[in-house]
């Protein structure tokens, strides 16, 4: 597997998939915070994460969510975490993030928790 | 018990480096015996260090070299972290308010937070010829 991936995809109107594979740490989370950026400057602030493949998350790259998740909220949206493997739900655990984050184990309960976010 | 282990790693100041030392970390917790899931957080506890090394003990574009020493002994998982960058001590942050900092949308300091959750020890100290040194030690369960 590749250090780091990102893919991204529109799953309707004003709600993008982000799909992070591999690891997320010092040397890799300006790639993600940039591709968010993008996105939120579309005017998109409704975000489902599929971490499913991530191996590996620091504080470096679980910055990139806190940062973000304050302006998707700023702008009536929210991010959605899909599937994050035991290692990486542990350090969401241990930052106190999983009281902050929405977390879904599929891509349809991802998609109804943001439509209903007005 | 597992036998006494020791072993060092160099690696340049370039965050790419990062997983190599995380998978030096891996590799000698796996030797140690210790359980996958305590080894994951030493890993982390130790990617935090050597980050903060990166970021404000050499900066990102300065040239160095961060040196990581392991000692698997009784009973104990001591990692030693040296470097010649700029002074820096993680230890004299004071702790964080994680919940209030989440909140504000802060993530600094996240990593020295972690270190202290996840060590028993985390011991810093000044060297002459070598500047810092930070002491990660775990103890088995």
């Amino acid at each position: 597997m590749p250090a780091f991936r990102i893919a991204k995809e529109n799953l309707e109107e004003g709600i993008t998939l982000f799909t992070v594979q591999g690891f997320l740490d010092a040397h890799t989370f300006e790639e993600l915070a940039k591709e968010m950026s993008d996105v939120f400057a579309s005017g998109v602030f409704k975000l489902a994460v599929d971490l499913s493949g991530l191996e590996y998350i620091s504080s470096a790259g679980a910055g990139v969510f806190i940062e973000a998740i304050g302006t998707a909220q700023q702008n009536d949206g929210d991010i959605v975490l899909l599937r994050p493997s035991p290692s990486v739900k542990e350090v969401f655990d241990l930052l106190g993030l999983s009281q902050i984050f929405t977390i879904k184990e599929s891509r349809e309960d991802a998609v109804k928790s943001l439509r209903v976010r007005v | 018990m597992p036998k006494p282990l020791r072993d060092k790693l160099l690696v340049s100041n370039d965050t790419r480096y990062l997983v190599v030392v995380r998978e030096f970390i891996a590799r000698m917790l796996r030797l140690s015996g210790f359980t996958r899931e305590d080894g994951n957080k030493i890993v982390l506890a130790v990617d935090e260090a050597v980050t903060n090394v990166m970021e404000h003990g050499y900066g990102r574009v300065d040239a160095g070299v961060i040196e990581i020493e392991v000692r698997s002994e009784d009973g104990q998982f001591l990692v030693v972290i040296r470097d010649s960058g700029r002074v820096f001590n993680p230890v004299s942050t004071p702790p964080v308010d994680v919940r209030a900092h989440l909140r504000a949308g802060r993530k600094k300091g996240l990593g020295v937070f972690l270190m202290r959750k996840i060590m028993d020890r985390v011991d810093y100290q000044l060297k002459d010829g070598v500047k810092n040194e930070l002491t990660l030690v775990k103890y088995a369960r």
